[in-house]
């Protein structure tokens, strides 16, 4: 069958797997390009923005790195994304063990209402925690920040962890549980250790949620608070700053590291099994 | 928590490993299980036996306390067990698809139990290998489980269970997923360790020749309910309802009508004779029941050919296929029913070929009656897995 296709479109319109190609080539440069140029902008070393580069040098990631506030902000973005991790780690995983093995009238009911932080537009989530924390006191502090997060991320890691859950066989705890285990040695022997992959992508991908998140931080955060998108997202209105595209560049590596060793730790995992 | 066993059940329930009082299990109006009394002795090899849906992993998921019963009590060892959860219950369980952990080694898959217990270390390394001995499998403490084949996999999770001394081991379908040579390797070898060890097991299977082969007394589940609990022997020679003559073995089943009592009962056959059967309880002149008489137990006969035996059907040759030891030969009485008989393989008497005039020959101890209701292929009641 698949032989077939292939064959008629060689012999039909040889031209086609051809055309296909350089069209996907080219959409998919569109959209990385805007990725790609900030980084040869980053070597620039003039305060303003230039491509290419007149000559290549480190001047903005000195500036990024020792002048201004940017590293403190850079600190309180990964405070609150290391929080959020946990929480929505905590939150997420616990959820999604209730919903998979659980047996209780409602459960889809249940399961679609974890859910539903997703089906809200982010801008409305914003805008509600944004009126509900100021009655709290909750507004510009830290805390709210990392909640706002966390009911952001939550929902992704119950998604991640609810297919992680259900390639783990309910024989093996049903297993340790008629050898003596309690709940909690259950838990903690067997369901967890199986989980390793899923809580190892799960904390992945809420750390790059909330350390890449802009617009709930915008709303909750004030000036003492801010994270790394915010204060980004003011320079490129206020001041317009090269600095940006180090910034952007030093992202672009994180995200990378974070994705790559991701994936090396899984792959090792089930080498390990 | 501490756990106060309960006592009063009687002094005839405290001898036995396991007692299920009355229980039931129902979902919602859907009858699992209907109100069943099981007992199970000590070191009995006790099979539970029946298609799916008649209730058999339900029952044995009540005394793992996988699921509560929605009426009736559970005794383990004169305990009521029926609110204890499964880890308090020192049950030992073999799964079907063997339940090893896949992140431990064979060693600490077999210690897991006796960490739990908080056994000391010495103690567990001597115990974990004199199981690995048992199970003639010395050398693989340190490999996954998933560097080994599904009969070794399925030996560790044996040992798994033998190693914490259990009252009782439950097994489901613990050869399934084998093929038959290994299947009644295994058979044999699970065979050996209950006798050795003298271990209380309670097997579930859907297999008859494997309920069979193994068991010291065989429940036959239809329905949700029993329909018959008994020796293997007495299950196959005495079936005492059409049910549970189809389900073991193969059978031969003609309807009829009691006409005589007497030393043999003669029934009125619907292919035009007269049959004698062994006497039987429910044997009342004018009564309608099935006849039954199992392939092994019927001689096939050319056209001229004396027997001497009390049943005679004439009859036309369809087919016939060897199967090694045996043949099994088809053959159409006058009404048009197919009847098998199956006969030991002899190279001097091949069978009649197709279309020849034959006769089937019985002798009436090999016949049975049996009520005309609650065959294999009749509804009657509800039943989930």
């Amino acid at each position: 069958m698949a032989q077939n296709v292939r064959e008629s479109s060689v012999g039909g319109r040889p031209g086609a797997p051809l055309a296909a190609a350089v069209s996907a080539w080219v959409i998919y440069l569109f959209l990385i390009m805007p990725s790609l140029v900030v980084i040869p902008m980053s070597f620039g070393d003039k305060d303003e923005f230039m491509f290419p580069p007149e000559s290549l040098s480190f001047y903005l990631y000195g500036q990024y790195f020792f002048e201004s506030t940017w590293m403190a902000t850079t600190l309180q973005s990964f405070e609150v994304a290391i929080l959020t991790t946990f929480l929505s780690l905590l939150f997420g995983v616990t959820a999604a063990y209730g919903v998979v093995r659980g047996n209780f009238p409602g459960k889809r009911f249940v399961t679609l209402f974890l859910l539903s932080p997703i089906l809200v537009p982010v801008i409305v989530v914003a805008l509600g925690l944004y009126l509900y924390f100021s009655t709290l006191g909750l507004s510009g502090t830290t805390f709210g920040l990392v909640l706002g997060h966390t009911v952001h991320a939550t929902p992704f890691v119950i998604v991640i962890a609810m297919a992680g859950l259900r390639h783990v066989d309910p024989n093996l705890e049903a297993a340790a549980r008629l050898m003596g285990a309690s709940h909690v040695l259950t838990l903690r022997k067997v369901t967890l250790p199986l989980l390793k992959p899923t809580l190892i992508a799960g904390s992945l991908f809420a750390f790059l949620i909330s350390f890449d998140e802009v617009v709930i931080a915008y709303f909750v955060s004030n000036t003492t608070t801010e994270t790394l998108p915010v204060k980004m997202y003011s320079a490129i209105q206020w001041e317009i700053s090269p600095v940006l595209a180090a910034i952007s560049t030093l992202l672009i590596v994180l995200s990378l590291v974070i994705c790559v060793s991701g994936t090396a730790l899984q792959k090792d995992d089930e080498k390990g099994e | 928590m501490v756990l106060e066993p309960r006592t009063e059940g009687g002094s005839e329930h405290r001898d036995r490993k396991v007692w299920l009082e009355s229980c039931a299990k129902h979902y919602g109006s859907v009858v699992a299980l209907a109100e069943v009394e099981l007992a199970v002795e000590d070191g009995e090899f006790l099979t539970l036996l029946g298609p799916s849906g008649s209730g058999k992993t339900t029952l044995l998921n009540l005394i793992a306390g996988m699921v509560q019963p929605t009426s009736g009590r559970i005794w383990i060892d004169g305990a009521d067990i029926t609110r204890v959860p499964p880890s308090k219950r020192g049950i030992g369980m073999v799964f079907q698809n063997y339940a090893l952990m896949p992140h431990m080694t064979v060693f600490e898959n077999i210690a897991f139990p006796l960490r739990v217990r908080k056994m000391a270390e010495a103690e567990i390394r001597r115990k974990v290998g004199e199981v690995l001995d048992i199970v003639r499998l010395p050398d693989v403490g340190k490999r996954k489980p998933s560097e080994l084949s599904g009969g070794q996999q399925q030996r560790i999770a044996i040992a798994r269970c033998i190693v914490y001394n259990p009252s009782i081991i439950l097994m489901d379908e613990p050869l399934g997923a084998l093929d038959k040579k290994l299947r009644e390797e295994l058979q044999l070898e699970l065979k050996q360790l209950h006798t050795q060890l003298g271990i209380t097991v309670l097997y579930v299977t859907h297999d008859q020749e494997e309920a069979l082969t193994m068991s010291d007394r065989i429940v036959l589940l239809n329905h949700g309910k029993i329909e018959q609990m008994g020796p293997p022997d007495e299950l196959y020679f005495q079936p005492r309802t059409l049910f549970a003559a189809e389900f073991l073995g193969d059978s031969n089943i003609f309807d009829g009508t009691v006409a005589g009592l007497g030393e043999f009962v003669s029934v009125y056959s619907e292919p035009g004779a007269s049959m004698m059967a062994r006497p039987a309880p429910i044997a009342e002149i004018g009564k309608a029941v099935k006849v039954l008489v199992r392939p092994e137990n019927l001689t096939l006969l050319r056209q001229c050919e004396e027997s001497g035996l009390a049943n005679r059907l004439s009859a036309e040759m369809v087919d016939s296929i060897i199967l090694g030891g045996v043949i099994k030969c088809y053959v159409r009485l006058s009404d048009d029913t197919t009847v098998v008989v199956q006969e030991l393989t002899k190279a001097e008497r091949a069978p009649p070929p197709p279309g020849s005039k034959v006769s089937v020959a019985w002798s009436a101890e090999d016949t049975l009656i049996l009520p005309a209701v609650g065959g294999m292929t009749e509804g009657g009641g509800t039943a989930a897995a």
